[in-house]
């Protein structure tokens, strides 16, 4: 939304608006005051920007109406009927319609952002507890994305603070660990640490070797064990196997001897002619013979006399046998033999192959080739095995030992270097925090610092001198989201003002608050809209408040100011504002036929204007407009100039009191320079004294002795000449002193003469001359 | 963007790269998540970690 000035609004059945109104903006001024009764629709047009910027309808809420989106409309109205519409400057608009799902923007984009502070809220700031006025505020310093991140950060340093804790406690535990080796080791080396580092580089497969070695060793050797007494099997089965061969041969001789002589012959033939009947059962003839004599029964009788030779057979037999036994255990023996030899060259096989400890024990000598040394050999080494036994065990130990100091001080150094990554990283996340929390302070306070800054500004401005600007906003520390307010009063600071201001101080405090936070956020492209927050100022603050008001007016894309307040009518009406004009709009009384409706927008000097050149003018109308202006003019000049008049609670008088107030040395310096601007832009000052006009309308009032009417009376009793002359006379003064953009002249900061704003007009003398 | 934790955010990450515990492109890259508070714990250690071995080395290397 850009800053274009605003055309007009206009509202449709939306709550006091029975039939369409229209506001039409003045072009050239941002501040609007719009006055009216009580009832006469202001908030009305207060409402109208609430739903155009917010889509609500703030004065229904908070009454206790539940649901007030049912009184949206005008009585006997619809929601549908309801239409806002705002035209700006630039030919865009801006309309709102309502339906039962609520304010309908039409386009979205060209919604004006709209502040709007009531009557009834213009103490909520104050009043509200701690946890309220923070959420009023937090859009300006709602900062929760970063403290989340922040809470992040902090989670991570008490983490890794808790890993350090554990890092350095297992350093320690494996310090304790590899102390404890070292002392069992013999506290060899300069410390723990290095000796347990240097053991660490060992190759515990080194030890894997030995054993491998010894137990090969072992091995060899025990396999020998076995030999002497297989030798000594052996020979007796051999001394064994030669006297069963011996005795078996004997057998034979006496079997033989007995049978008879020729007898192993003999039964060679009788076998040989049995073996071939076996395979001819019926021959023709006798095989030996060739007989068929008695070759009938052959076969049995060939068995009958081989029947006598069976004892030696058998002997026979078993003298074959036990050669063959014989036999064998002389070879058997012969191989045993061969084999110790074997496994002799083995074990020493296996002793040269292995550069050995200088620990590790051998026998004396080599081991034997020959059965006989075997035993003896030994025997003389029969303790080895248990040696090389406790050597394998030593070696295991030793590997297991080594493997385990590897483990320790690779986890020493882990954690040590996990210990130290932590020293470092920790305390840069501790200086990122520290960075962190002191930014969000310092950004935080300097919002806050600001703000109270900027309300203690507005505020002094309002009561200036009494020492009551020093505001100041401050986060509760021990609670999250609570915004305390205080402020200075008779020296004491940090007060709660609610506990000592008065209600008229409270007020303006409430209304200045608001108006800072206001203008922090965007004020150029902001509405601001101030519904009868100005009731309750005290006159003696009034004038200050309304050029406040105009001052920070001017820094909002509009500002539209309601009120009943009578006194102020006449100060805005004839723009009695030090710095300037505004637009002043007047509702007449609100009726149910017409709704809201202008008094007029026509300011008094231009109507007068209008009058005198009407064709004929009518003298009383002139008379009588000229009247209520001539009172204007005489009342601000013996207001700046401080001239004595009668006291009076109604605050009105008559001629013949306020023109003889202006006392002649006053009337005579009474000179305005007339600002004058030619075609390229340079300025020049006209002079143009008063006294004249003064004294000439003096004259005609005391001429026509009306110097105790009332002005508006003025007309009553003036020739038609006379009225005429006079309305032209009061335009002249009017003309002269007020500009209808500059104002008023009534500054005074030059130090030498009255000034209005812009110093179109510039009014001598600055004082009353004495 | 105009958001106070968003204008806070600005203010840390130029702060942090000026005292060199975070790197220029790291703090552009955590700005955002920084302001909207989705900076998890893993988001801020490595980019501190990087910046500030990077100012060690440096450091180390000055005569």
């Amino acid at each position: 939304m850009s800053s274009v000035g605003l055309k007009q609004l206009c509202i449709e059945h939306l709550r006091g608006s029975v039939a369409p109104f229209t506001l039409v903006f003045e072009k050239g001024k941002n501040l609007t005051v719009v006055y009216g009764e009580n009832g006469s629709g202001k908030s009305t047009v207060c409402d109208a920007l609430d739903l155009l910027g917010n889509g609500k309808v703030g004065s229904l809420e908070g009454r206790g109406l539940g649901q007030a989106q049912k009184f949206w409309p005008s009585a006997g109205k619809a929601l549908a009927d309801i239409a806002v519409k705002l035209d700006i400057a630039d030919g865009s608009m801006c309309r709102v319609t309502v339906s039962s799902k609520g304010a309908i923007a039409n386009p979205k984009s060209s919604c004006p952002v709209v502040e709007v502070l009531r009557r009834a809220q213009i103490l909520s700031l104050i009043e509200a507890q701690p946890g309220d006025r923070y959420n009023a505020i937090k859009r300006f310093i709602d900062v929760s994305g970063v403290e989340s991140s922040e809470a992040s950060l902090r989670t991570l340093i008490r983490d890794l603070r808790q890993s350090q804790e554990v890092a350095v406690a297992r350093v320690r535990e494996n310090l304790d660990a590899i102390e404890s080796f070292w002392q069992t080791a013999g506290k060899p080396g300069p410390d723990a640490l290095t000796w347990a580092q240097a053991e660490a580089k060992r190759d515990p497969k080194t030890y894997e070797s030995e054993v491998q070695a010894l137990t090969q060793l072992h091995t060899a050797y025990t396999k020998l064990t076995d030999y002497p007494q297989r030798f000594e099997q052996a020979k007796q089965a051999l001394r064994l196997a030669k006297a069963t061969a011996a005795k078996a041969a004997e057998q034979v001789q006496t079997d033989l001897q007995a049978a008879a002589q020729d007898a192993g012959e003999l039964i060679s033939v009788l076998q040989s002619a049995q073996h071939y009947l076996r395979k001819h059962p019926s021959p023709a003839a006798c095989p030996l013979c060739e007989s068929s004599e008695r070759v009938q029964g052959l076969q049995q009788r060939i068995s009958e006399r081989l029947a006598p030779f069976s004892a030696l057979r058998t002997a026979q037999t078993q003298n074959i046998t036990a050669a063959a036994a014989l036999q064998r255990a002389e070879q058997s023996l012969e191989l045993l033999g061969q084999e110790a030899r074997q496994q002799s060259q083995a074990f020493e096989g296996s002793r040269t192959s292995y550069s050995w400890s200088p620990d590790v024990k051998f026998p004396t000598s080599t081991a034997p080739d020959d059965a006989e040394n075997l035993a003896t050999w030994l025997a003389a080494s029969s303790g080895l095995p248990a040696h090389w036994q406790n050597a394998i065990t030593d070696r295991k130990d030793k590997k297991q030992f080594i493997e385990t100091l590897q483990r320790a001080v690779k986890t020493y150094s882990d954690n040590a270097s996990a210990q130290t990554d932590l020293d470092t990283l920790l305390p840069n996340l501790e200086r990122t925090l520290k960075i962190v929390e002191e930014e969000r302070r310092v950004f935080v306070d300097g919002i806050l610092s600001s703000i109270s800054t900027e309300v203690g500004r507005i505020y002094e401005a309002v009561h200036p001198g009494e020492g009551l600007n020093k505001i100041s906003l401050q986060l509760d520390p021990n609670r999250r989201a609570s915004l305390g307010m205080l402020a200075e009063f008779c020296g004491n600071t940090g007060v709660p003002p609610q506990a000592y201001f008065s209600d008229s101080h409270l007020d303006t405090l409430g209304l200045c608050i608001f108006l800072a936070l206001a203008a922090r956020d965007k004020a150029e492209d902001k509405i601001l809209v101030l519904d009868d927050v100005l009731g309750s100022v005290d006159e003696p603050h009034v004038d200050r408040l309304v050029n406040v008001l105009y001052d920070e007016a001017s820094n909002f894309r509009h500002c539209v100011i309601t009120t009943h307040y009578r006194p102020w009518r006449q100060k805005l009406r004839w723009g009695w504002l030090k710095n300037g004009q505004c637009q002043f709009v007047e509702l007449s009384k609100w009726t149910n036929a017409t709704g809201l409706t202008l008094v007029r927008t026509i300011p008094d000097v231009e109507q007068l204007r209008t009058l005198l050149a009407a064709n004929p003018p009518d003298p009383q109308l002139v008379c009588a407009k000229g009247g209520v202006i001539l009172e204007a003019v005489l009342d601000f000049i013996t207001l700046l100039y401080e001239c004595s008049v009668p006291r009076r609670a109604s605050g009105l008088y008559t001629l013949g009191e306020l023109l003889p107030a202006i006392k002649p040395k006053l009337r005579d310096a009474l000179e305005v320079e007339i600002q004058v601007k030619d075609t390229s832009g340079a300025i020049t000052y006209q002079k143009k004294g008063l006294s004249p006009i003064i004294t000439e309308l003096d004259r005609i009032a005391r001429v026509r002795n009306v110097v105790g009417c009332h002005f508006n009376a003025l007309s009553f009793d003036l020739l038609d000449s006379d009225a005429l002359g006079f309305g032209q006379l009061v335009l002249e003064l009017v003309e002269a002193v007020a500009d209808p953009d500059g104002g008023w002249p009534r500054n005074d900061k030059s130090g030498k003469y009255w000034a209005n704003a812009g110093e179109t007009r510039r009014l001598h003398p600055l004082q009353q001359p004495k | 963007m105009d958001t106070p934790s968003y204008k806070l955010a600005e203010r840390i990450i130029a702060r942090l790269t000026k005292e060199q515990l975070l790197a220029g492109k790291d703090g552009a890259k955590l700005l955002t998540k920084l302001a909207s508070g989705e900076l998890r714990a893993e988001d801020w250690r490595l980019p501190i970690e990087v910046a500030t071995s990077k100012s060690d080395d440096s450091a180390e290397g000055q005569p």
